[in-house]
């Protein structure tokens, strides 16, 4: 039986078995005061019953926890297939896998014709009836990550710096050399300013496609499948060669940290401070 | 409603019934007390059933619940982000329901009414895009069905409308005019659906749904920062004609499940989203 309707049949059982006990047992026995408290709490598992078509998931940890911060998981939302090519979770004791499949697409409306316009959008239109299981289309702007390029200004501005004060502590310093490094120094920290303070956006495309197994090796090749198919029926409406994405690529489309990277936004922040303390 | 729906609210109503069936085993005087409680039941209930996405965020709220669905992410008390934090800086993400405007799918359209969405929605999208300057996701969840099964479907309901439209052209008098030119005009509606299908269209079910993520020093930060970015692609994307608005409570964790896993079959979906959308 489906979870929640045992869910909800437990708590209506519940319910209907509280109020028998304050309809049937006698005021000799059960006071109208408690016999109305005992009525109060099958109402609010009545209530419960119901809520459970919807909220089974919150129910039970709510009654176990009695607390204000409800924990449903603790665990990892997901885990990468040893492959790399698909997340992996687990939910009521099926693996689901789940593969990103990139479209390449850089077409752009503004150079595309009246009639390539509804060319392309009949072309999106079918796109998404291809496949006859759940499948998501995505397009995705995301924050470039300038991590490495902050990183290597970051390092040059250091070591310029190191130069300056290695060249300040020489008394027999050429002067031409110490402009020279100044210069240097300035030219690299205007450069990061610059680099730093821009956002730059990147958008894409893609596909998911998920699918279940009793093993995990078993919802990978499953999901394998389905995305070599998605793959077969974008690349002939698209005309486009998709591809599965792999590694670390794919955190991009599930962490919010990968879509937003630290670094970059930390120093736009700080950035943003500066000008606002200014 | 659906079956499943009325199942809950029948047997969850029963036990309301019973209660007013026997006030009197109550004793005097509690048993005004009693049907005072069974009626303030039957409200939560029925309240639940058709505007849980008000109820359950104003109960997490007035009480502070926040709810862990998993390890670092933290589903906020007024239902409407969720937030990770990732040393000591906050990602909130928030979802809103991107539904075409049900009229688009009422009313009678002629191949160039098509056309000429067509033709206008590449430029529609990229204005959009362009008019943003923060992270988004704009996600279609969609199953292809079965053509058949679907053509069945519309020729059964355009059989109803005509054995509709031969009752009201025995009747006389002008209220049944009116009546005839709405009945013909869901005959062609139908028509033009079943001609699209016969033309190789193919039906499908899909749910439209976006997703965006703001940054903050801290919690507070970041879902300020989310909702005006929810504000913003508000406008952004009215010119796709789009119905929004920000998806909270339950629908909130079921897409943010999406992220890791699709659901098996997009009618499950389809229920969970019928409320809110």
């Amino acid at each position: 039986m489906n979870p929640k309707i045992f869910m909800f049949l437990g708590l209506l059982g519940v319910s209907i078995a509280l109020l028998i006990i304050a309809l049937a047992v006698p005021l000799s026995i059960l006071p109208s005061p408690i016999k109305i408290l005992i009525l109060a709490l099958s109402l609010l598992f009545d209530i419960l019953a119901f809520s459970s078509r919807h909220y089974s998931y919150i129910i039970m940890p709510a009654l176990q926890q009695r607390s204000k911060r409800i924990v449903l998981s603790n665990e990892e939302p997901y885990w990468m297939s040893t492959s790399e090519d698909s997340i992996i979770k687990r939910e009521k004791g099926y693996f689901i896998a789940s593969v990103y499949i990139s479209i390449p697409i850089y077409r752009s409306a503004t150079e595309m014709t009246d009639l390539e316009k509804v060319d392309f959008s009949r072309q999106a239109s079918k796109l998404i009836g291809v496949s006859r299981d759940p499948v998501r289309f995505t397009t995705e702007m995301y924050l470039m990550n300038k991590d490495a390029y902050l990183q290597i200004l970051r390092d040059a501005i250091s070591a310029a710096e190191n130069d300056q004060a290695r060249l300040m502590q020489q008394k027999s310093t050429d002067p031409e050399e110490l402009d020279m490094v100044k210069g240097k120094l300035a030219m690299w920290k205007n450069i990061f300013d610059n680099v730093s303070k821009v956002q730059s956006l990147e958008l894409t495309s893609y596909v998911t496609v998920s699918a279940e197994g009793l093993k995990e090796y078993e919802a990978v090749s499953l999901a394998q499948q389905k995305a070599r198919e998605m793959m077969s029926g974008i690349a002939s409406i698209l005309g486009v060669t998709p591809s599965i994405i792999t590694g670390k690529d794919i955190l991009k489309f599930v962490e919010p940290e990968y879509l937003i990277p630290f670094s970059t936004i930390t120093e736009q922040i700080n950035k943003n401070i500066e000008e606002e303390v200014i | 409603m659906d079956e499943e729906e009325i199942m809950y609210l029948a047997f969850s109503l029963l036990v309301v019934l019973i209660v007013f069936a026997f006030l009197s085993s109550f004793g005097k005087g509690w048993s005004l007390l009693a049907a005072i409680l069974a009626v303030i039941t039957a409200v939560i209930i029925i309240m639940i059933n058709w505007a849980d996405f008000i109820i359950f965020p104003f109960f997490t709220k007035t009480f502070g619940i926040t709810f862990q669905p998993a390890r670092d992410y933290n589903i906020i008390k007024t239902q409407d982000a969720i937030v990770k934090n990732v040393n000591g800086l906050f990602y909130a993400t928030g979802f809103l329901t991107a539904n075409v405007f049900s009229y688009s799918f009422k009313e009678e359209q002629n191949d160039q009414d098509i056309e000429s969405k067509l033709l206008a929605a590449p430029d529609n999208w990229e204005k959009a895009v362009m008019s943003t300057n923060f992270p988004f996701k704009f996600h279609v969840l969609s199953a292809g069905n079965d053509i058949q099964q679907v053509r069945d479907e519309f020729e059964g309901k355009r059989s109803y409308q005509e054995f509709q439209l031969s009752r009201m052209q025995q009747k006389e008098g002008a209220a049944n005019e009116s009546a005839i030119t709405e009945i013909r005009r869901n005959i062609s509606v139908i028509q033009a659906k079943i001609d699209r299908i016969s033309r190789g269209e193919k039906p499908v079910s899909s749910i439209m749904y976006i997703e965006t993520t703001a940054v903050g020093v801290s919690e507070k930060a970041a879902v300020d920062n989310l909702t005006a970015q929810i504000k913003q692609l508000q406008i952004s994307m009215s010119s796709l004609d789009l119905q929004i608005s920000r998806v909270v409570g339950r629908e909130l964790y079921l897409l943010f499940k999406f992220n890791f896993s699709l659901p098996w079959s997009i009618k499950e979906v389809e229920s969970q989203f019928s409320k809110e959308g």
